[in-house]
Order: structure tokens, then C-alpha cells, then sequence
């Protein structure tokens, strides 16, 4: 739930606040997962340098996507990284050896860190520390100049280029950095249950992840955390009504929301503290 | 004084009609000028190739001397030409603070504190200046039309520009508004920036331009002082009509 709650941050950022609609949020999740996983135990690479080479290859796949998209208007950057998420998985699937095919990659282990293994609560903790870590950077950033030119760039960008800001450049940048994010939560997720495997990066989570931040209240940070929460706690709560149907409720909602309440759950809460 | 813009044998053709036909035309250091004509007669057009909107189909623009033309707008902006837009357009969800913050994003370059306190408080100091002091932490969507012709102008300025596009700021005001709009106009000239003001009310711009060049079908037809456009018989004709009262 801790990881949900990073990624959901992230994708606020660049969908709440930056106005780019991305599907592969979770398979930069997946890179950074299977890059680390692969990194160490298929090349034996140490793990400082396997976290900054997965964190080097997820930027590379985002400019690669991003640089071709950010100069056509926005829609084409939905279908840019639909097809990437996709891919990925495809991919996955059909990696042989290096990526465990279906199965995935299982089996392994997080090399001690200065003769310490990690694990159980301890390992929470380095959970937790990369929540609060994305957290403010996020904060940072948003309330800096970079964070409104996202927002500027969102709301008008031809406004923004009037006042010199580059629209093509915060976008690929503002990309870039979210699916680096993302990837780094990924090398997390990697070690939770020393598994990794194609279903957990397909595009169902990716609109998973859409929903949170619509249905908490896209371009705040507490939105995207409340909505990260309701929703995957959700699917707990309605399993002895509906089974598993839960997401024919996500669907009710995500359309409550965004008809009746455009500004999320943080917005009902708005209006009840004010 | 020195020209800090000069426009040479500019013009733009939209297919077989030619928006912009020839056009020279210079701006000095610290002048308000003032660009009129009836509508279509291709100052918005003109307007738009300086701010780098569209591609000029020939001709040339200098800012400080160097050529400008074929420059994205970001580009241009970052070069201390900043515009205001004839329909407001206000960053949405954003306060008026963080709007005017937004127009000095091409001044921030250290990434310190001190740095964005400095400009917060010299934003400040511009919402003040246009008289929207109270209302610095108010969301935009909350501001009236007039209100946010007003946040435009500060957004602007918040960019400390050498040069301050105008694209009919006086569009949609109400006559008191009008006074507060040239005084404000005014108050940018003396502090030394040059002002290119695109109007098509005279009755606004002649009072308050040091300089008006008149355009009609794309094509300059009177270049001078407002005393001089005043009693121009071919500017009258072209613009008011032959029947209508001089003002």
C-alpha cells in the first residue's frame, strides 16, 4: 500500500499537475524492478551500481518515448505510452532466460548492506523513507518555479510559452523524472516479496493508478495519497459483497467523480474545513 | 534614443491573402507606440509574428539588434519581449500570486530560497502596482474580466521585459477602467520600457501613444505623431469611414 501511495504522488505530478495523461507509470515500475533483479543476479553487478544503472535506463526509455511525443499535442502521448506498456509486457513474456518468462523472477535475495540484511519491519522502514523521500521531493518541486511551469504548461500552454517557458522541455522533463520515480519504487517493490513477474506491470494497474488520483483529487498531493489508500483498500471491504467485481465499482466511481466532483475527494474535504 | 525594435519589409500571407504586406516600423527605447487600424487591417497579424505565433513569410525583425524572426515564442520571451493576451488567460486553479510568478520564470536561474523570496516580494510589488494588492492570494477564477486584464499586465512585467506587447488591452473595459489602464501604460513607459500597444479604439490610444502607426489592408498608410494621425484626411477615411466626425 506504501508503494501504491509513492507511485500514486508521482502520478499526480505528472498527470495532476503537468496535464500529461501516461499509461506507463507501471512499466516504468517494472523496468526499474526487473532491471535491479536482473542487474544483480543475472550480471552480478554490486548494488549501488545496479540502482543508479536501472534508474540511468528508465530515463533513457522515457526520453525515447517522451522527446518524439511532447512535440505533438497531448493525446499522442497516451498512445505512445500505452504502446510502451504493452510492449513492456510483451516483452516480459516473452524474455526466455533473463526476464523468467510468465513465471517471472523468483528466488532471489537483497544483498546485505554493510554486512546487514534487511528484512521484515526493517525493511518497511526503507518503505517508508522512499514515501516520505518522494513526498518532498514532489512538494519541493511543486511549489518552485518547475512545478508552476507544469502547472502553467497544464492549463495553457501557449500562455506559457509567452512567458518563456520551453512547453516541449518541462513536459519530457517532468516525465522523465516521474518514471524515474517510479522506477526507483519498482526496485523497492522488487525486494517486498523477492518476486517478480508480468501480470503485477500490465496496463490494468497502470489505469488503477488513473483512477486513485482522479477519485482522490488530481493535482494535490493528499488527493492522490487518499485516493491511493481508498482504492486499494477497497477491493478488501467489497470482496464478501461483490467478490470479484470490485472493478465495476472503481468504474461507478471514477464516474461520480468525475461528473459530480470534479476536484476529487480532497475537494469534499475543501469544502467541509472551509 | 536608439530603436530597440526595428521591423523591415515584413509580410505574411495566409494562402492568396496577404495579412501583413511590407511592413516597416521601428520602436524606440522608453516610447509607447501605437499600432491602429480597422479591423483585418492585420495588427493582430503583425503582433503575432514579433511574439512568434506564426512564421513571417518574409522580412526581418531585430530586438536589440539581433534577429528575432523565426524564433519560438519562448525563445522570444526569454529575450525580455513579454505579451499580454487580448483575451485574458490566466493560468486556472492557480493563485494570482503564482500567475504573476509565472511571468518571471525566464529570471529564475539559481534555484536558491533567497531567490524565490526575492521575486514573491517583487511580485507583490507589481499586483500592487497594478492595483490588485488585496487580492495576491485570491484564486484567478474569482477575478472580474477588468481584474484580469490587470493580472496579465503583471505577469508581464514580472518577466522585467525590455519590450511589453500589448494586444488591445483596452478590449472589454469599462470607461473607468480605461483611466486606470492608460495610467498604468503610462507608469510602464516611465520606467523605461518600451511598449508596443495594438488598439483599435482611438479615441484610447491617441492620448495616450507618443507615436501611432496606422495600418489598413496590411499595409502601412500613416506613420507619426497622434497630433499628426489626428488630422491625417486618408487615416480618417480608412479607419472611421469618410462620414464619420473627426474625434
Amino acid at each position: 500500500m506504501l508503494l501504491w501511495v509513492t507511485l500514486a504522488l508521482g502520478y499526480n505530478f505528472l498527470f495532476g499537475i503537468c496535464g500529461q495523461v501516461s499509461f506507463s507509470h507501471f512499466a516504468f515500475y517494472g523496468i526499474g524492478a526487473y532491471s535491479v533483479v536482473i542487474l544483480l543476479f543475472q550480471l552480478h553487478v554490486p548494488l549501488p551500481l545496479a540502482i543508479l544503472l536501472g534508474v540511468a535506463i528508465c530515463v533513457v526509455v522515457a526520453l525515447v518515448v517522451a522527446i518524439p511525443s511532447a512535440r505533438l499535442e497531448g493525446f499522442y502521448l497516451a498512445l505512445a505510452t500505452l504502446a510502451l506498456a504493452q510492449l513492456f509486457v510483451v516483452l516480459l513474456n516473452e524474455g526466455g532466460e533473463v526476464t523468467g518468462g510468465t513465471g517471472g523472477i523468483a528466488s532471489y535475495r537483497l544483498p546485505a548492506i554493510f554486512g546487514m540484511q534487511l528484512r521484515g519491519p526493517w525493511y518497511t522502514a526503507v518503505i517508508v523513507a522512499l514515501l516520505l523521500a518522494t513526498y518532498f521531493i514532489l512538494r519541493k518541486l511543486d511549489h518552485s518555479w518547475f512545478g508552476r511551469a507544469c502547472r502553467a504548461v497544464r492549463d495553457n500552454p501557449e500562455a506559457a510559452a509567452a512567458m518563456g517557458i520551453d512547453v516541449a522541455r518541462t513536459k519530457v522533463v517532468a516525465f522523465t523524472l516521474t518514471s524515474a520515480l517510479a522506477g526507483i519504487a519498482g526496485m523497492v517493490y522488487a525486494f517486498v516479496d523477492n518476486t517478480v513477474n508480468p501480470p503485477i506491470f500490465g496496463v490494468e494497474n497502470a489505469f488503477l493508478l488513473l483512477f486513485m488520483v482522479i477519485v482522490g483529487g488530481s493535482g494535490r498531493h493528499a488527493g492522490a495519497a487518499i485516493g491511493a489508500v481508498l482504492l486499494f483498500l477497497l477491493p478488501f471491504w467489497l470482496a464478501p459483497l461483490v467478490g470479484h467485481h470490485h472493478v465495476l465499482v472503481f468504474g461507478v466511481l471514477m464516474l461520480a467523480a468525475i461528473l459530480l466532483q470534479p476536484k476529487g475527494l480532497i475537494g469534499i474535504w475543501d469544502r467541509f474545513s472551509r | 534614443m536608439g530603436s530597440i525594435l526595428e521591423v523591415r519589409n515584413l509580410s505574411k500571407r495566409f494562402g492568396g491573402l496577404t495579412a501583413v504586406s511590407e511592413l516597416d516600423f521601428e520602436v524606440r527605447e522608453g516610447e509607447i507606440l501605437g499600432m491602429i487600424g480597422p479591423n483585418g487591417a492585420g495588427k493582430s497579424t503583425t503582433f503575432n509574428l514579433i511574439a512568434g505565433a506564426y512564421p513571417a513569410s518574409s522580412g526581418e525583425v531585430f530586438f536589440k539588434r539581433e534577429p528575432i524572426l523565426g524564433l519560438p515564442p519562448h525563445q522570444i520571451a526569454r529575450r525580455g519581449i513579454l505579451r499580454t493576451f487580448q483575451h485574458n488567460r490566466p493560468f486556472q486553479g492557480m493563485s494570482v500570486l503564482d500567475n504573476v510568478l509565472v511571468g518571471a520564470h525566464r529570471l529564475f536561474n539559481r534555484n536558491t530560497r533567497d531567490e524565490e523570496t526575492a521575486r514573491r516580494v517583487r511580485a507583490q510589488e507589481l499586483i500592487e502596482f497594478v492595483g490588485l494588492g488585496d487580492l495576491a492570494q485570491a484564486d484567478v477564477g474569482t477575478l472580474s474580466f477588468g481584474q484580469g486584464r490587470l493580472l496579465e499586465i503583471a505577469r508581464a512585467l514580472a518577466g522585467e521585459p525590455r519590450l511589453i506587447l500589448f494586444d488591445e488591452p483596452a478590449a472589454g473595459l469599462a470607461p473607468a477602467e480605461l483611466e486606470r489602464l492608460a495610467e498604468i501604460i503610462r507608469g510602464i513607459a516611465a520606467r523605461g520600457i518600451a511598449v508596443l500597444l495594438i488598439e483599435h479604439d482611438m479615441h484610447f490610444l491617441l492620448p495616450l501613444a507618443h507615436r501611432v502607426v496606422v495600418l489598413n489592408f496590411g499595409a502601412k498608410i500613416a506613420d507619426g505623431l497622434p497630433d499628426e494621425i489626428r488630422r491625417n484626411p486618408a487615416v480618417m477615411d480608412a479607419y472611421l469611414g469618410s462620414h464619420a466626425p473627426h474625434p
